[in-house]
Protein backbone atom coordinates (compact mmCIF):
# COMPACT_ATOMS: atom_id res chain seq x y z
CA UNK A 1 0.00 0.00 0.00
CA UNK A 2 2.58 2.26 0.98
CA UNK A 3 5.07 1.25 -1.46
CA UNK A 4 5.43 2.02 -4.87
CA UNK A 5 6.48 -0.72 -6.90
CA UNK A 6 7.40 -0.41 -10.65
CA UNK A 7 6.39 -3.17 -12.57
CA UNK A 8 8.28 -4.05 -15.88
CA UNK A 9 5.66 -5.80 -17.75
CA UNK A 10 8.28 -9.10 -17.87
CA UNK A 11 10.06 -7.04 -20.41
CA UNK A 12 13.80 -6.31 -19.52
CA UNK A 13 16.19 -3.42 -21.03
CA UNK A 14 18.69 -2.93 -21.13
CA UNK A 15 19.62 0.17 -18.72
CA UNK A 16 16.52 0.41 -17.03
CA UNK A 17 16.77 1.46 -13.68
CA UNK A 18 17.55 -0.51 -10.98
CA UNK A 19 13.86 -1.64 -9.26
CA UNK A 20 13.16 -0.06 -6.19
CA UNK A 21 10.29 -0.36 -3.57
CA UNK A 22 9.28 3.31 -1.91
CA UNK A 23 8.32 2.22 1.49
CA UNK A 24 6.89 5.01 3.33
CA UNK A 25 6.77 4.67 7.02
CA UNK A 26 3.67 6.42 8.45
CA UNK A 27 3.74 5.01 12.08
CA UNK A 28 5.08 9.03 13.19
CA UNK A 29 2.25 10.26 11.17
CA UNK A 30 -0.09 7.85 12.55
CA UNK A 31 1.22 9.40 16.48
CA UNK A 32 0.93 12.56 15.31
CA UNK A 33 -2.83 12.29 14.16
CA UNK A 34 -3.68 10.76 16.87
CA UNK A 35 -2.02 13.39 19.27
CA UNK A 36 -4.15 15.71 17.60
CA UNK A 37 -7.63 13.76 17.91
CA UNK A 38 -7.14 13.85 21.76
CA UNK A 39 -6.53 17.36 22.01
CA UNK A 40 -10.12 17.81 20.09
CA UNK A 41 -11.08 15.12 21.81
CA UNK A 42 -10.96 16.90 24.93
CA UNK A 43 -11.22 20.16 23.91
CA UNK A 44 -15.00 19.89 22.33
CA UNK A 45 -18.38 19.90 23.64
CA UNK A 46 -20.42 17.25 22.06
CA UNK A 47 -23.87 17.92 23.63
CA UNK A 48 -25.53 21.16 23.09
CA UNK A 49 -26.98 22.08 26.48
CA UNK A 50 -30.83 21.64 26.21
CA UNK A 51 -33.40 24.83 27.64
CA UNK A 52 -36.25 25.09 29.54
CA UNK A 53 -38.51 28.09 28.05
CA UNK A 54 -40.77 29.56 30.87
CA UNK A 55 -42.52 32.83 30.98
CA UNK A 56 -42.75 34.87 34.11
CA UNK A 57 -45.82 36.72 35.07
CA UNK A 58 -45.42 40.19 34.95
CA UNK A 59 -44.56 42.19 38.35
CA UNK A 60 -47.41 44.65 38.07
CA UNK A 61 -49.92 43.86 41.12
CA UNK A 62 -53.39 43.79 39.33
CA UNK A 63 -52.28 41.32 36.87
CA UNK A 64 -50.88 39.28 40.00
CA UNK A 65 -54.46 39.43 41.52
CA UNK A 66 -56.32 38.74 38.71
CA UNK A 67 -54.57 35.04 38.35
CA UNK A 68 -55.25 34.52 41.50
CA UNK A 69 -58.58 34.31 41.24
CA UNK A 70 -58.24 31.81 38.56
CA UNK A 71 -60.38 29.43 39.19
CA UNK A 72 -59.90 28.12 42.91
CA UNK A 73 -61.77 24.40 42.25
CA UNK A 74 -58.38 23.63 39.74
CA UNK A 75 -55.85 25.13 41.58
CA UNK A 76 -52.56 23.32 42.94
CA UNK A 77 -49.84 24.87 44.48
CA UNK A 78 -47.09 23.50 45.00
CA UNK A 79 -44.02 24.82 47.30
CA UNK A 80 -40.59 23.40 46.75
CA UNK A 81 -38.49 22.58 49.61
CA UNK A 82 -34.93 20.71 49.77
CA UNK A 83 -33.69 19.45 52.72
CA UNK A 84 -29.99 20.60 53.70
CA UNK A 85 -27.58 20.14 56.34
CA UNK A 86 -25.73 22.78 58.67
CA UNK A 87 -23.23 23.71 56.04
CA UNK A 88 -25.81 24.10 53.06
CA UNK A 89 -24.97 21.06 51.16
CA UNK A 90 -28.02 19.17 49.60
CA UNK A 91 -29.27 15.92 51.83
CA UNK A 92 -29.72 12.93 50.10
CA UNK A 93 -32.79 10.68 50.24
CA UNK A 94 -32.05 7.53 52.29
CA UNK A 95 -34.43 5.65 50.08
CA UNK A 96 -33.75 6.56 46.56
CA UNK A 97 -30.32 7.89 46.79
CA UNK A 98 -31.69 10.65 45.12
CA UNK A 99 -31.57 14.32 46.21
CA UNK A 100 -33.55 14.77 49.03
CA UNK A 101 -36.57 17.53 47.78
CA UNK A 102 -39.94 17.45 49.09
CA UNK A 103 -42.89 19.05 47.52
CA UNK A 104 -45.48 20.23 49.63
CA UNK A 105 -48.90 20.86 47.74
CA UNK A 106 -52.18 21.93 48.62
CA UNK A 107 -55.69 21.56 46.26
CA UNK A 108 -57.15 24.60 46.24
CA UNK A 109 -57.49 27.28 48.69
CA UNK A 110 -55.19 26.83 51.51
CA UNK A 111 -56.75 26.00 54.78
CA UNK A 112 -55.55 27.67 57.87
CA UNK A 113 -58.25 27.87 60.09
CA UNK A 114 -58.13 27.54 63.89
CA UNK A 115 -61.44 27.08 65.74
CA UNK A 116 -60.20 25.41 68.61
CA UNK A 117 -57.30 27.62 69.09
CA UNK A 118 -54.75 24.78 69.63
CA UNK A 119 -52.31 26.77 67.83
CA UNK A 120 -52.45 24.08 65.11
CA UNK A 121 -54.47 24.14 61.59
CA UNK A 122 -57.55 21.78 62.25
CA UNK A 123 -57.73 20.30 58.76
CA UNK A 124 -54.88 21.35 57.23
CA UNK A 125 -54.93 20.21 53.43
CA UNK A 126 -51.14 20.23 53.13
CA UNK A 127 -49.46 17.21 52.27
CA UNK A 128 -46.41 16.01 50.79
CA UNK A 129 -44.40 14.19 47.80
CA UNK A 130 -41.01 13.80 46.32
CA UNK A 131 -40.09 13.63 43.21
CA UNK A 132 -39.83 9.66 42.10
CA UNK A 133 -40.62 9.61 38.48
CA UNK A 134 -41.81 6.49 36.71
CA UNK A 135 -41.50 3.09 38.46
CA UNK A 136 -41.93 0.42 35.74
CA UNK A 137 -43.79 2.84 33.74
CA UNK A 138 -46.31 3.81 36.44
CA UNK A 139 -46.19 7.34 37.39
CA UNK A 140 -44.94 7.70 41.28
CA UNK A 141 -44.69 10.44 44.12
CA UNK A 142 -45.85 13.82 42.56
CA UNK A 143 -46.19 12.85 38.87
CA UNK A 144 -48.91 11.06 40.19
CA UNK A 145 -51.09 13.81 41.82
CA UNK A 146 -50.47 15.76 38.95
CA UNK A 147 -51.22 13.13 36.54
CA UNK A 148 -54.69 12.08 38.10
CA UNK A 149 -55.64 15.90 38.26
CA UNK A 150 -54.85 16.60 34.34
CA UNK A 151 -56.36 13.24 33.28
CA UNK A 152 -58.36 14.35 30.75
CA UNK A 153 -55.79 16.02 28.64
CA UNK A 154 -53.85 13.35 29.10
CA UNK A 155 -55.71 10.83 27.70
CA UNK A 156 -56.30 12.57 24.24
CA UNK A 157 -52.93 13.36 23.99
CA UNK A 158 -52.31 9.81 24.42
CA UNK A 159 -54.76 8.96 21.35
CA UNK A 160 -52.88 11.28 19.59
CA UNK A 161 -49.38 10.48 20.23
CA UNK A 162 -50.23 6.91 19.54
CA UNK A 163 -51.28 7.88 15.64
CA UNK A 164 -47.85 9.95 15.72
CA UNK A 165 -46.19 6.27 16.38
CA UNK A 166 -47.77 4.85 13.90
CA UNK A 167 -46.85 7.60 11.64
CA UNK A 168 -50.65 8.34 10.82
CA UNK A 169 -50.06 12.18 10.98
CA UNK A 170 -46.70 14.64 10.82
CA UNK A 171 -44.62 15.55 13.37
CA UNK A 172 -45.65 19.09 13.09
CA UNK A 173 -49.52 18.35 13.00
CA UNK A 174 -48.34 16.38 16.30
CA UNK A 175 -46.74 19.21 18.26
CA UNK A 176 -50.00 21.42 16.82
CA UNK A 177 -52.77 19.06 17.94
CA UNK A 178 -50.92 18.55 21.48
CA UNK A 179 -51.17 22.25 21.78
CA UNK A 180 -54.17 22.70 20.68
CA UNK A 181 -55.05 19.89 23.60
CA UNK A 182 -53.46 21.64 26.36
CA UNK A 183 -54.82 25.34 25.86
CA UNK A 184 -58.54 23.14 25.03
CA UNK A 185 -60.57 25.76 27.10
CA UNK A 186 -63.70 23.20 26.82
CA UNK A 187 -61.69 21.11 29.20
CA UNK A 188 -62.94 22.07 32.42
CA UNK A 189 -61.08 20.22 34.71
CA UNK A 190 -57.29 21.37 33.34
CA UNK A 191 -55.02 22.09 36.82
CA UNK A 192 -53.62 25.80 37.11
CA UNK A 193 -50.42 24.99 38.52
CA UNK A 194 -48.40 27.60 41.27
CA UNK A 195 -45.23 26.79 41.85
CA UNK A 196 -43.73 28.60 44.56
CA UNK A 197 -40.13 27.80 45.81
CA UNK A 198 -38.77 28.21 49.50
CA UNK A 199 -35.64 29.66 50.00
CA UNK A 200 -33.83 26.69 50.68
CA UNK A 201 -35.38 24.91 47.64
CA UNK A 202 -32.23 23.55 45.42
CA UNK A 203 -32.41 24.72 41.55
CA UNK A 204 -32.60 21.28 40.40
CA UNK A 205 -35.71 21.63 42.40
CA UNK A 206 -37.35 24.12 40.57
CA UNK A 207 -36.15 22.77 37.14
CA UNK A 208 -37.60 19.32 38.58
CA UNK A 209 -41.01 21.17 39.03
CA UNK A 210 -41.19 22.86 35.68
CA UNK A 211 -40.31 19.22 33.94
CA UNK A 212 -43.47 17.73 35.78
CA UNK A 213 -45.64 20.56 33.59
CA UNK A 214 -44.14 19.52 30.36
CA UNK A 215 -44.14 16.00 31.48
CA UNK A 216 -47.97 15.99 32.61
CA UNK A 217 -48.82 18.21 29.81
CA UNK A 218 -49.83 20.76 32.36
CA UNK A 219 -50.09 24.46 30.70
CA UNK A 220 -51.55 27.04 33.10
CA UNK A 221 -48.66 27.31 35.51
CA UNK A 222 -46.74 29.92 37.26
CA UNK A 223 -43.97 30.92 39.13
CA UNK A 224 -44.84 32.41 42.40
CA UNK A 225 -43.08 33.98 45.09
CA UNK A 226 -43.80 32.16 48.95
CA UNK A 227 -46.04 33.91 51.16
CA UNK A 228 -46.94 33.91 54.57
CA UNK A 229 -50.00 31.59 54.60
CA UNK A 230 -47.33 29.27 52.68
CA UNK A 231 -44.57 29.25 55.65
CA UNK A 232 -47.22 28.56 58.37
CA UNK A 233 -48.77 25.82 56.50
CA UNK A 234 -45.40 24.18 56.34
CA UNK A 235 -44.43 24.95 59.90
CA UNK A 236 -47.92 23.49 61.06
CA UNK A 237 -47.21 20.17 58.89
CA UNK A 238 -43.30 20.14 60.31
CA UNK A 239 -44.90 20.48 63.94
CA UNK A 240 -47.58 17.50 63.56
CA UNK A 241 -44.67 15.46 61.44
CA UNK A 242 -41.31 15.47 63.36
CA UNK A 243 -38.67 15.06 60.81
CA UNK A 244 -36.22 12.33 62.64
CA UNK B 1 19.80 -34.13 8.89
CA UNK B 2 18.01 -31.06 7.10
CA UNK B 3 18.21 -27.83 8.91
CA UNK B 4 14.29 -26.73 9.26
CA UNK B 5 14.49 -23.13 7.42
CA UNK B 6 12.87 -20.44 9.34
CA UNK B 7 11.21 -17.87 6.80
CA UNK B 8 12.71 -14.53 8.02
CA UNK B 9 9.90 -12.47 8.09
CA UNK B 10 9.19 -8.25 8.18
CA UNK B 11 7.75 -7.14 11.17
CA UNK B 12 6.79 -3.90 9.36
CA UNK B 13 3.41 -3.71 9.57
CA UNK B 14 1.38 -1.10 7.01
CA UNK B 15 0.29 1.92 8.73
CA UNK B 16 -0.95 3.17 5.82
CA UNK B 17 -4.62 2.11 6.51
CA UNK B 18 -4.48 3.34 10.20
CA UNK B 19 -3.25 7.01 9.22
CA UNK B 20 -6.06 7.12 6.63
CA UNK B 21 -8.64 6.12 9.57
CA UNK B 22 -7.04 8.80 11.99
CA UNK B 23 -7.07 11.13 9.64
CA UNK B 24 -10.72 10.68 8.67
CA UNK B 25 -11.21 10.86 12.75
CA UNK B 26 -9.52 14.31 13.34
CA UNK B 27 -11.35 15.16 10.04
CA UNK B 28 -14.76 15.06 12.39
CA UNK B 29 -13.66 15.54 15.12
CA UNK B 30 -12.33 19.37 13.88
CA UNK B 31 -15.49 19.76 12.25
CA UNK B 32 -18.02 19.03 14.55
CA UNK B 33 -16.39 20.77 17.80
CA UNK B 34 -17.38 24.02 19.39
CA UNK B 35 -15.02 24.62 21.85
CA UNK B 36 -15.67 24.66 25.44
CA UNK B 37 -16.31 28.04 26.91
CA UNK B 38 -14.04 29.08 29.67
CA UNK B 39 -16.17 30.02 32.70
CA UNK B 40 -15.01 31.25 35.96
CA UNK B 41 -17.17 28.39 37.58
CA UNK B 42 -18.05 25.01 36.86
CA UNK B 43 -21.76 24.71 37.21
CA UNK B 44 -23.69 21.62 36.94
CA UNK B 45 -26.90 22.31 35.21
CA UNK B 46 -30.04 19.72 36.47
CA UNK B 47 -31.71 17.81 34.00
CA UNK B 48 -35.10 17.84 32.02
CA UNK B 49 -36.94 16.57 29.44
CA UNK B 50 -37.05 19.60 27.48
CA UNK B 51 -35.44 18.85 23.53
CA UNK B 52 -34.83 22.58 22.70
CA UNK B 53 -31.32 23.87 21.85
CA UNK B 54 -29.41 26.62 23.38
CA UNK B 55 -28.58 29.36 20.05
CA UNK B 56 -25.22 29.75 19.53
CA UNK B 57 -26.17 33.36 18.28
CA UNK B 58 -27.68 36.30 19.95
CA UNK B 59 -27.65 34.42 23.44
CA UNK B 60 -27.16 36.05 26.64
CA UNK B 61 -26.13 33.58 28.93
CA UNK B 62 -26.56 34.88 32.84
CA UNK B 63 -24.33 32.31 34.54
CA UNK B 64 -25.14 31.72 38.29
CA UNK B 65 -22.29 30.67 40.67
CA UNK B 66 -23.96 28.76 43.81
CA UNK B 67 -22.33 31.74 45.96
CA UNK B 68 -24.92 34.06 44.31
CA UNK B 69 -21.85 35.81 41.92
CA UNK B 70 -23.41 36.55 38.54
CA UNK B 71 -21.64 36.54 35.36
CA UNK B 72 -22.96 37.63 32.07
CA UNK B 73 -21.88 36.00 28.17
CA UNK B 74 -23.38 37.51 25.37
CA UNK B 75 -22.86 36.67 21.81
CA UNK B 76 -23.83 38.09 18.54
CA UNK B 77 -24.79 37.41 14.93
CA UNK B 78 -23.65 35.10 12.64
CA UNK B 79 -23.39 37.90 10.46
CA UNK B 80 -20.68 39.96 10.68
CA UNK B 81 -22.25 43.13 10.89
CA UNK B 82 -23.38 42.32 14.58
CA UNK B 83 -20.44 39.90 15.33
CA UNK B 84 -20.18 39.27 18.90
CA UNK B 85 -16.98 41.51 19.35
CA UNK B 86 -18.82 44.58 17.71
CA UNK B 87 -22.11 44.06 19.88
CA UNK B 88 -19.59 43.63 23.12
CA UNK B 89 -17.77 46.97 22.78
CA UNK B 90 -21.39 48.83 21.76
CA UNK B 91 -22.50 47.15 25.03
CA UNK B 92 -19.40 47.96 27.59
CA UNK B 93 -20.23 51.87 26.30
CA UNK B 94 -23.39 52.20 26.32
CA UNK B 95 -23.41 50.34 29.66
CA UNK B 96 -20.68 52.42 30.64
CA UNK B 97 -22.26 55.69 29.74
CA UNK B 98 -25.43 54.52 31.44
CA UNK B 99 -23.49 54.09 34.85
CA UNK B 100 -21.86 57.39 34.24
CA UNK B 101 -25.36 59.06 34.69
CA UNK B 102 -26.34 57.93 38.13
CA UNK B 103 -22.84 57.73 39.93
CA UNK B 104 -20.83 60.43 41.10
CA UNK B 105 -17.72 58.40 40.30
CA UNK B 106 -17.11 58.34 36.52
CA UNK B 107 -15.45 55.86 34.49
CA UNK B 108 -13.25 56.17 31.86
CA UNK B 109 -12.42 53.38 29.30
CA UNK B 110 -9.43 53.94 26.64
CA UNK B 111 -10.15 52.57 23.10
CA UNK B 112 -7.77 49.42 23.89
CA UNK B 113 -9.80 48.30 26.95
CA UNK B 114 -12.73 48.35 24.92
CA UNK B 115 -11.04 46.39 22.60
CA UNK B 116 -9.99 44.11 24.89
CA UNK B 117 -13.26 43.63 26.63
CA UNK B 118 -15.34 42.72 23.54
CA UNK B 119 -12.72 39.12 23.04
CA UNK B 120 -13.76 38.40 26.82
CA UNK B 121 -16.52 35.71 26.29
CA UNK B 122 -17.58 36.11 30.03
CA UNK B 123 -17.19 38.60 32.21
CA UNK B 124 -18.34 39.60 35.65
CA UNK B 125 -16.32 42.59 37.72
CA UNK B 126 -18.11 45.33 38.58
CA UNK B 127 -18.20 48.53 36.41
CA UNK B 128 -16.41 50.84 38.66
CA UNK B 129 -13.35 48.20 38.62
CA UNK B 130 -13.86 47.80 34.92
CA UNK B 131 -11.01 49.73 33.58
CA UNK B 132 -8.09 48.15 36.22
CA UNK B 133 -9.57 44.56 34.87
CA UNK B 134 -9.11 45.18 31.41
CA UNK B 135 -5.98 46.56 31.38
CA UNK B 136 -4.37 43.02 33.40
CA UNK B 137 -3.00 40.50 31.25
CA UNK B 138 -5.32 37.64 30.57
CA UNK B 139 -3.70 35.39 33.05
CA UNK B 140 -4.36 37.52 36.17
CA UNK B 141 -8.02 38.47 34.71
CA UNK B 142 -8.36 34.55 35.31
CA UNK B 143 -6.99 35.05 38.72
CA UNK B 144 -9.08 37.29 39.44
CA UNK B 145 -12.25 36.33 38.16
CA UNK B 146 -11.50 32.84 40.18
CA UNK B 147 -11.60 34.29 43.81
CA UNK B 148 -15.03 34.27 43.79
CA UNK B 149 -15.12 35.54 47.38
CA UNK B 150 -13.35 39.30 46.29
CA UNK B 151 -16.66 41.55 46.53
CA UNK B 152 -15.21 43.12 43.17
CA UNK B 153 -15.98 40.25 41.66
CA UNK B 154 -19.86 39.09 39.95
CA UNK B 155 -21.80 41.53 38.36
CA UNK B 156 -23.59 43.01 41.75
CA UNK B 157 -27.43 42.25 41.70
CA UNK B 158 -29.89 43.47 44.33
CA UNK B 159 -33.35 43.94 45.07
CA UNK B 160 -34.01 47.29 42.66
CA UNK B 161 -37.39 48.22 41.20
CA UNK B 162 -36.93 51.61 40.44
CA UNK B 163 -35.40 51.59 37.15
CA UNK B 164 -34.48 55.23 37.23
CA UNK B 165 -31.94 54.44 39.30
CA UNK B 166 -30.79 50.46 38.25
CA UNK B 167 -28.23 48.38 39.92
CA UNK B 168 -25.54 47.40 37.57
CA UNK B 169 -27.21 44.18 36.68
CA UNK B 170 -30.14 46.06 34.96
CA UNK B 171 -27.97 48.52 33.30
CA UNK B 172 -26.16 45.47 31.24
CA UNK B 173 -29.59 43.98 30.71
CA UNK B 174 -30.98 47.16 29.44
CA UNK B 175 -27.72 47.56 27.79
CA UNK B 176 -28.09 44.37 25.81
CA UNK B 177 -32.03 45.13 25.04
CA UNK B 178 -31.04 48.41 23.45
CA UNK B 179 -28.03 47.35 21.45
CA UNK B 180 -27.97 48.20 17.39
CA UNK B 181 -28.30 44.92 16.92
CA UNK B 182 -31.83 44.14 16.67
CA UNK B 183 -32.06 40.12 16.34
CA UNK B 184 -31.05 40.44 20.23
CA UNK B 185 -33.99 42.28 20.73
CA UNK B 186 -36.60 39.88 19.35
CA UNK B 187 -34.73 37.09 20.23
CA UNK B 188 -35.14 38.05 24.41
CA UNK B 189 -39.04 39.39 23.26
CA UNK B 190 -39.25 35.32 22.02
CA UNK B 191 -37.37 34.05 25.03
CA UNK B 192 -34.42 32.45 23.59
CA UNK B 193 -32.46 35.79 24.17
CA UNK B 194 -31.46 34.82 27.78
CA UNK B 195 -30.25 31.54 28.80
CA UNK B 196 -30.26 31.25 32.79
CA UNK B 197 -27.50 28.74 34.05
CA UNK B 198 -27.09 27.80 37.38
CA UNK B 199 -26.32 24.59 39.46
CA UNK B 200 -28.43 21.90 40.50
CA UNK B 201 -27.74 22.68 44.51
CA UNK B 202 -28.39 26.10 44.00
CA UNK B 203 -30.77 27.59 46.35
CA UNK B 204 -33.72 29.44 44.95
CA UNK B 205 -33.12 32.44 46.72
CA UNK B 206 -29.83 33.15 45.01
CA UNK B 207 -31.60 32.51 41.53
CA UNK B 208 -34.52 34.35 42.99
CA UNK B 209 -32.52 37.75 42.63
CA UNK B 210 -31.57 37.24 38.99
CA UNK B 211 -35.23 36.52 38.44
CA UNK B 212 -36.88 39.66 39.89
CA UNK B 213 -34.32 41.45 38.57
CA UNK B 214 -35.37 40.27 35.16
CA UNK B 215 -38.75 40.74 36.00
CA UNK B 216 -38.30 43.78 36.91
CA UNK B 217 -37.05 44.82 33.56
CA UNK B 218 -40.23 43.60 32.10
CA UNK B 219 -37.93 40.60 30.54
CA UNK B 220 -40.62 38.25 31.64
CA UNK B 221 -39.60 34.95 28.80
CA UNK B 222 -35.98 33.49 29.38
CA UNK B 223 -34.93 30.06 29.49
CA UNK B 224 -33.20 27.82 31.73
CA UNK B 225 -30.18 25.91 30.48
CA UNK B 226 -30.64 22.12 31.72
CA UNK B 227 -29.16 18.69 31.02
CA UNK B 228 -31.28 16.26 29.17
CA UNK B 229 -32.76 13.13 30.88
CA UNK B 230 -35.31 10.30 30.23
CA UNK B 231 -38.86 11.01 31.16
CA UNK B 232 -38.18 7.25 33.46
CA UNK B 233 -35.66 9.47 35.26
Amino acid sequence: MAQIEQSDNGKKKKGAQKKMSIHVDFTPMVDMNMLLITFFMLCTTMIKSQTLQISLPSNEKVEQEQQNKAKESQAVTLILDTERDADGNVKFDPETGKPAHLIYYYFGKPEIADEDHDGRIDNSNLQVEKFVGNVNGETQGIRKILHDKNKTVLEKIAVLKADWKDKKISDDEYQARAKQIRNDSLITDRPVVIIKAGPNASWESLIGALDEMQINQISRYQIDNINDVDSLMIFDYLAKHPRN
Amino acid sequence: MGKVKIKKKSTLIDMTAMSDVTVLLLTFFMLTSTFLQKEPVTVMTPSSVSEIKVPFTNCTTVLISPEGKVFLSVSGDADSTFSSEKVRAELIQTAVAEYNKTHSKQVQLTQEQVSKFSKLNMFGVRIADLPAFLDLPQAKQDEVIANLSDPAVGIPVDDNKDLTKPNEFQIWMRAIYNSSNPNLEAAIKKGEGIAIKADKDTPYNTVHDVLDNLQTLKMNKFSLLTALKTEND
